[in-house]
């Protein structure tokens, strides 16, 4: 029984590491209509950033989160501004490539400024172990699960109750009708990726300090990939709900079933789930009536 | 005089090669209602879509001519500015935010406005229409066609316009919505002098409310003036009200300016 609880806590502080990742990775899509194959790479550079302001600054994790998202945010904004806005009425494909191609040039980035060694990142938290009930937690581990449930709350304000959040759904069910009211889709698909960089230092600061903070980081975008197909692919809580899933299958089948299975696990229930619903759990279906 | 929306010698190509408009020339002066008439493929929605600046969606191109809205330039103006000079389309087919409430597709129409003038222009259009106001808070996508058309409008006037351009209003519906929507149109010109551009194929229902027409063919004007005079004009009322004079309404095809096929509705 114990084994279990701690099989499931340890699915949902990697789940949730998913779902952060997810969620950066569906704002995109669902404001764009791109699948941004950069998003692991900006997981990885931005939980950098942090690891080097922290070498400079003494801060606790909340203020380090404090300076480090303006900096991922404009870091975000300028990626789009650079690689992504000239693509504007290109082919999904083709911008698809570009996203590719940055991600390269990221990864090879990083390697040039923080060298190719894993380095030790505690994120401004303490490593005391907290324990509760029969399960023992580090503190990370709990920020993480906390912070994923923060920005479930802050993505569902932000989609609902913002003329920009309200914009960015207007975008994604009609782009030409939002133009027609005023609504500027450029503007939409900056704000977009400059807060799907804002999730994604997140994701990466809370990632590092759970796990490790390496130049192979970025391959987590790719392991967040069936959260993301999961979850429908343009729902940032579904992305959030497939992550904390995948997490929690992922480590039963790894405890239970054996070590090779971790890798397969996630990807067998996507397609499985997608043969019951092939829109993932909270994708949109497109609404035809008239 | 001067039009508040003129249109001179404009020619749209889409893909650099297909025109599907050519030296089309129309002037609405303010408070006015005109109608824009013409069969499938005529290019009315084109006219429309080059007016508020969204051509390059489906790569297309204003090639030529000039299109001036209250003495400012049109042609290179984006589709943001263009709304807020007051020029809002009501497009083909509705195009509601499917996905959307009601309400916030409402609010997403005016959506250069302060909170306060969303709040005074949400009332303006529930009071306009009520059952747009019953349904609020319903994803906009399952309201049957007449709910989603008067959301459409309900969404444009969020916008404040000055001239409202509305593509084929009546596009599938029953009659009585179609009588209702078109006096509320008719009302709104009334009561604050809004200008209507109206696109139909309907010519006896836009001849109606309009007080002038054009006609468009392959991209053409093939004929304008007062609707008085188009409606008793004997081509018009052959082709476009079927009244054919032999009884039978003879095919397009059978006289040489007029080369489109066409459903005759109405
Ligand atoms: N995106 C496009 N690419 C290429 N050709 C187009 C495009 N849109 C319209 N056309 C062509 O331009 C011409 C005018 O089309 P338009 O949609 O303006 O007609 P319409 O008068 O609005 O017709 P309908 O009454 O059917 O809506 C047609 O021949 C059409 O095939
Ligand atoms: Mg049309």
């Amino acid at each position: 029984m114990d084994f279990l609880l701690l099989l499931i806590s340890a699915g949902l502080v990697s789940g949730a590491a998913y779902g952060m990742i997810a969620m950066g990775f569906a704002l995109i899509y669902k404001a764009t209509g791109v699948v941004n194959f950069a998003q692991g790479e900006l997981v990885m550079l931005t939980a950098y950033v942090a690891f080097s302001i922290a070498g400079a600054v003494d801060l606790g994790f909340w203020s380090l989160l404090a300076v480090t998202v303006p900096i991922a945010m404009a870091i975000g904004l300028t990626l789009e501004r650079i690689f992504i806005r000239p693509m504007l009425g290109e082919p999904a494909f083709a911008i698809v490539m570009v996203t590719i191609g940055l991600a390269v040039i990221l990864r090879g980035v990083t390697i040039m400024i923080w060298g190719p060694d894993p380095l030790d990142f505690a994120a401004g938290l303490s490593r005391e172990v907290i324990t509760l009930g029969p399960i023992p937690f580090y503190p990370a581990q709990l920020y993480a699960i906390g912070c994923l449930a923060i920005l479930v709350g802050l993505a569902y304000g932000f989609l609902r109750y913002t003329r920009v959040g309200i914009a960015m759904r207007a975008v994604a069910a009609n782009e030409t009708a939002a133009l027609l009211m005023g609504v500027s889709v450029k503007r939409i698909h900056a704000v977009a990726w400059s807060l799907s960089s804002a999730i994604a230092a997140v994701a990466g600061i809370l990632f590092a300090a759970n796990f490790k903070l390496g130049p192979d980081m970025w391959f987590q975008g790719l392991r967040s990939f069936p959260a993301l197909i999961l979850g429908g692919l343009d729902s940032l809580i579904g992305a959030a709900i497939g992550g904390l899933i995948i997490g929690v299958v992922e480590t039963l089948a790894q405890g239970y079933l054996g070590q090779g299975l971790r890798e397969i696990a996630g990807f067998v229930v996507i397609v499985v789930i997608l043969m019951v619903r092939p829109y993932g759990l909270f994708g949109a279906r497109d609404i035809e009536r008239v | 005089m001067s039009a508040l929306l003129a249109l001179s010698n404009v020619q749209v190509l889409y893909d650099h090669t297909i025109e599907a408009v050519r030296d089309v020339s129309l002037e609405i002066e303010e408070g006015r209602i005109v109608a824009l008439l013409g069969s499938n493929g005529a290019g009315k929605s084109t006219i429309l879509k080059a007016i508020s600046g969204i051509l390059g969606q489906e790569d297309g191109e204003i090639v030529g001519g000039s299109i001036a809205f209250a003495g400012h330039d049109l042609r290179r103006a984006s589709p943001a500015s263009i709304v807020a000079r007051g020029l809002v389309q009501v497009p083909e087919g509705r195009a509601l935010f499917a996905t959307l409430t009601v309400e916030e597709n409402l609010v997403m129409g005016g959506y250069g406005l302060s909170r306060a003038d969303t709040e005074t222009g949400l009332e303006e259009v529930y009071s306009l229409f009520p059952r747009v106001r019953e349904r609020r808070g319903q994803i906009s996508g399952y309201l049957s066609g007449g709910e989603q058309q008067m959301v459409a409008i309900g969404r444009a006037i969020m916008a404040k316009p000055r001239l409202l351009m509305l593509d084929e209003p009546s596009l599938g519906l029953a009659p009585q919505i179609i009588d209702s929507i078109f006096d509320t149109i008719v009302g709104l010109n009334g009561s604050r002098g809004l200008t209507v551009l109206l696109v139909e194929q309907n010519a006896q229902l836009a001849l109606s409310v309009a007080s002038r027409g054009y006609i468009i063919e392959n991209g053409r004007i093939v004929l304008d003036g007062m609707a008085e005079t188009l409606r008793t004009n004997p081509d018009v009322q052959e082709f476009y009200l079927g009244f054919g004079t032999s009884g039978t309404r003879k095919s397009m095809r059978d006289v040489k300016h007029y080369k489109r096929r066409k459903r005759w509705l109405s």
